[in-house]
């Protein structure tokens, strides 16, 4: 071979040295890497190939299914806006939230049991798949709640306080998870945000129906009964800050169940000063507050000021739930629960049953006991205060022939705008089997705006 | 054992291997063996060995490992085309074989290279002709002038014009050869040989790249270049040659990079593809994945993540151009380092063919064409994987496409035949 030739080998064979080391570099070097890049969404995709796990409400509705295309399943979700808040999407590209992220595991039939007998039915050929989801949303409540709350920003969320199943759940601005792909560029930058499911993640003062805890802890510690003796003048000056009562109202004398019944400031503000910053903030965190929600699912902390940052004036301020405290929906549903069910607030749920795909139940959530923050005469002496609310209080407007509905009122001054209206209520009131949290925001009182949504949605509970 | 025995020895293994792959994509598709799968391979076992008959008849003692290497080349894309969209599979079947055909006349046509030597001028004025009716004709898909349709077959003319336009340089260098390594002159001290005899070489390496450049069909451009280069430096010895070549390229490519807003994309997109994984670099940026995805012993035929629910490629232009990231994620790096070694293969047996020939004409039509068959394979793998920027055409023998196919086999007849007369 002359020397020009031998040097053109030698090239050539050099260009294919570097096509082998790269490629090495490629496949293995940087492989792990490039798996775990976020724009590779194969992994996602990877798993459309499997039958993922049909999700279903308590009363039997199809909330998740799949549709075959070729070899994959795509995911369909019938009631589209209705329940995806909670329920989430399972996306080629967007990947994965709610149930359909935190359950991911169950639902492609990786965990426990199911993998193994996954494996086993792939190895005689027949198809892999997820196990079912069976919730403890009842459709029907659901419906009548999206409904009741309409096109107002807010939520509603609806429990059983006996075993902390989650009956309702819906939150506005939605989006439609069957929509995603042309969807996504808008709810990921709207002022809005749709994503956002408000009942679990957004954080509200709370305004008056704080007031629950505050009367709770004034029972509890004995530092006040239903019918202690309170004298209102329309204000009352507190460290420099003077309290108002809502719409400059003046109620003179009164007792504990009226001040409790009509939402009166100054009493609060008077009462959270005798109880001093400690005993509130003790009982804030004994009803869950500064607590993460005691579920897979997530949401936000409710939170209340450390008791040394609070000054008299701000004592006075919190005691009817404004200043610094804010609560998610779901977290006054949950106070609420607890004078509902004999001082006792259960840990709260969305997933009832895992289940394989001929019905085989894998996995029950068993109700339990999350916090115990009152004992069960404080329960029931609050649940007879939160009965006068609706009786002849602020909650008029929740009450319902023929069924004793308990509730209280919150209307929460904000810095722009109208107050959050707020209404969390049970019922009936001496057996409760619902319990409702309503939050509309910038909507007016929660008398008016709020106690409507929550009658609705207990009468749809109660089967009325 | 006779050379032909030799090349159906391992011509049968090849083709077994195939029918094997058919046997397993079909099992993965319909999870049952039916006689069809088996029958596609058997189609092809009986192709091949009418090729191979064909070269016992026509040049019996031509190179024995580069039709079997071919075949397991273009077999293997078959398989591939076959688990992709079986419609493609059957389509390039057909240009398979088409390019049999073409490979048996041209062995039959050409006996001997000398012909081929003797009608350089007409062979190059056809190439540049060919080229010219792209550029005059064709019509623009994916943002390159490649295409020219011709009733129900489309055309692609450059693929042809570019081996014609090779044998032409071979041929012309043959002659040029003494004069262009005799320099009469100096230049600012460099050595130069008379212009009268540089013209003509000039003039159609200039022209041919420029209607390229037209055409926007850099791939075939950057190749063309590459082996005339090649070719220059075989036929002189001259580093010299090369030299000006690379800084004329070197110039050619930065005025592009400049006055092409397509070139430039390509190369940012070659230099950080992660800047716009969705969009702009969303191709390579799938092909790494998918090459990662293979590891080292790849997913399995038919296993890899290759469609996508709507039925398209998840990688655009997978059946062509990136038809060896499909190969990397499904056969892992043990198989596409396989077909890299294939193509080394084939390089190695076919440079042997340059070596090993008697006469300057058929040791520089060798040069030539092996020389752009292996820059083809590296420019398109290397561009798939990210070691070079990427240029669209298509890997020999396996990507879809029935001119590159049908001009391939050309190529092949041609490297068979100047073998047949070096042995």
């Amino acid at each position: 071979m002359d020397r020009p030739l031998r040097r053109l080998f030698l090239f050539f064979a050099l260009l294919f040295v570097a096509l082998i080391l790269q490629l090495t570099y490629v496949q293995v070097w940087a492989a792990p890497d490039l798996k775990t890049n976020p724009a590779n969404t194969r992994a996602v995709a990877e798993q459309m190939k499997l039958e993922r796990g049909v999700i279903v409400s308590a009363d039997g509705v199809e909330l998740a299914v799949n549709r075959q295309e070729g070899e994959f399943f795509l995911r369909e979700y019938p009631q589209g806006d209705l329940v995806s808040p909670w329920l989430g999407y399972n996306h080629q590209r967007y990947g994965r939230a709610g149930v359909e992220r935190v359950y991911n595991e169950e639902l492609s039939g990786q965990s426990g049991l199911l993998g193994i007998t996954g494996y086993w039915n792939e190895l005689l050929g027949k198809t892999r798949r997820g196990a079912d989801l069976k919730l403890s949303i009842n459709m029907g409540m659901q419906r009548v709640a999206v409904e009741a709350l309409g096109q107002r920003k807010g939520a509603v969320v609806a429990l059983d306080p006996r075993t902390g199943a989650v009956l309702a759940m819906t939150t506005y601005p939605r989006y439609d998870p069957n929509r995603l792909a042309e969807l996504w560029s808008d709810i990921n930058s709207n002022d809005d945000k749709p994503l956002l499911n408000r009942a679990i993640q957004g954080l509200y003062p709370p305004g008056s129906v704080f007031k629950t805890v505050v009367a709770a802890a004034g029972l509890e510690t004995q530092a006040v009964v239903p019918e202690t003796t309170f004298v209102d003048t329309g204000s009352v000056a507190a460290g420099g800050f003077v309290v108002n009562n809502y719409g400059g109202n003046v109620y003179g004398e009164h007792d504990f169940t009226r001040a409790f019944a009509s939402s009166i400031n100054t009493t609060f503000a008077k009462l959270g000063v005798s109880l001093g910053a400690d005993t509130l903030a003790t009982y804030a965190s004994e009803f869950g507050f500064g607590k993460d929600l005691p579920w897979p699912l997530g949401g936000s902390k409710s939170s209340f000021p450390d008791a040394g940052d609070l000054d008299k004036a701000h004592v006075a301020q919190v005691a009817y739930g404004q200043g610094e405290v804010l609560a998610t929906p779901l977290q006054m549903a949950l106070v609420a629960s607890a004078v509902a069910n004999g001082g006792n607030i259960m840990r709260p749920y969305l997933v009832a049953q895992v289940l394989t795909y001929h019905g085989q139940v894998l996995d029950e959530t068993e109700p339990s006991v999350w916090l115990r923050p009152i004992s069960a005469e404080t329960a029931d002496t609050l649940r007879s205060l939160m009965v006068k609310v609706v009786e002849s209080g602020t909650g008029t407007q929740a009450a319902l022939s023929g069924v004793k509905v308990a509730g209280k009122t919150g209307t929460a001054e904000v810095a722009q705008g109208e107050p959050h209206a707020w209404f969390t209520a049970f019922a009936p009131a001496d057996d409760p089997r619902v319990v409702v949290a309503v939050l509309v925001e910038n909507a007016g009182t929660g008398g008016s705006v709020a106690a409507p949504i929550a009658r609705k949605v207990i009468a749809a509970g109660l089967g009325l | 054992m006779s050379l032909r025995n030799r090349e159906l020895v391992f011509l049968v293994p090849a083709l077994v291997l195939t029918t094997l792959g058919f046997a397993l994509v079909y099992t993965q598709k319909a999870s049952v063996l039916t006689w069809t799968s088996l029958t596609y391979g058997a189609l092809f076992i009986v192709l091949f060995l009418i090729a191979h008959t064909g070269v016992r008849v026509l040049a019996s003692r031509a190179d024995p490992y580069l039709l079997p290497v071919t075949a397991l080349l273009s077999t293997l894309g078959l398989v591939l085309l076959y688990r992709l969209d079986e419609d493609l599979a059957l389509k390039q079947a057909m240009w398979l074989v088409v390019g049999l055909v073409a490979f048996l006349l041209v062995l039959a046509v050409v006996r001997d290279l000398k012909w081929l030597a003797k009608y350089r001028y007409f062979i190059g004025g056809a190439g540049l002709l060919l080229l010219l009716f792209t550029a005059v004709f064709g019509r623009e898909i994916n943002g390159a002038r490649l295409w020219v349709d011709l009733g129900p077959i489309n055309l692609q003319p450059a693929e042809y014009g570019k081996v014609l336009l090779i044998v032409f340089f071979a041929a012309y260098l043959v002659d040029m050869r003494e004069v262009l390594t005799v320099s009469t002159r100096r230049v600012l001290g460099i050595p130069l040989p008379p212009f009268r005899y540089l013209a003509p070489l000039l003039t159609i390496w200039a022209l041919s790249m420029a209607l390229m450049i037209f055409m926007k069909d850099l791939g075939t451009g950057l190749l063309f270049f590459g082996a005339l280069l090649a070719l220059l430096y075989a036929a002189t010895g001259r580093f010299f040659y090369v030299f000006i070549g690379l800084t004329l390229f070197l110039v050619g490519a930065v005025g592009l990079y400049f006055l092409f807003p397509h070139v430039q994309v390509r190369v940012d997109i070659w230099l950080n593809p992660w800047a716009d994984p969705t969009n702009k670099g969303y191709q390579i940026v799938q092909s790494l994945f998918a090459l990662a995805e293979g590891g080292l012993f790849g997913r399995g035929l038919g296993q890899g993540y290759l469609v996508l629910p709507s039925g398209k490629t998840i990688i655009p232009y997978l059946e062509t151009d990136f038809i060896f990231s499909a190969i990397g994620e499904e056969l892992g790096l043990v198989g596409a380092v396989g077909i890299i070694l294939l193509y080394m293969i084939f390089f190695y047996r076919s440079f042997r063919v340059a070596v090993r020939s008697r006469d300057d004409f058929s040791r520089l039509l060798a040069v030539g064409l092996t020389s752009i068959f292996a820059l083809q394979a590296f420019l398109i793998m290397g561009g798939v994987i990210k070691l070079i920027p990427l240029t669209g055409i298509t890997l020999p023998f396996v990507s879809y496409g029935g001119n590159s196919i049908v001009a391939n086999f050309m190529l092949l007849a041609l490297l068979l035949r100047a073998s047949d007369k070096a042995a």
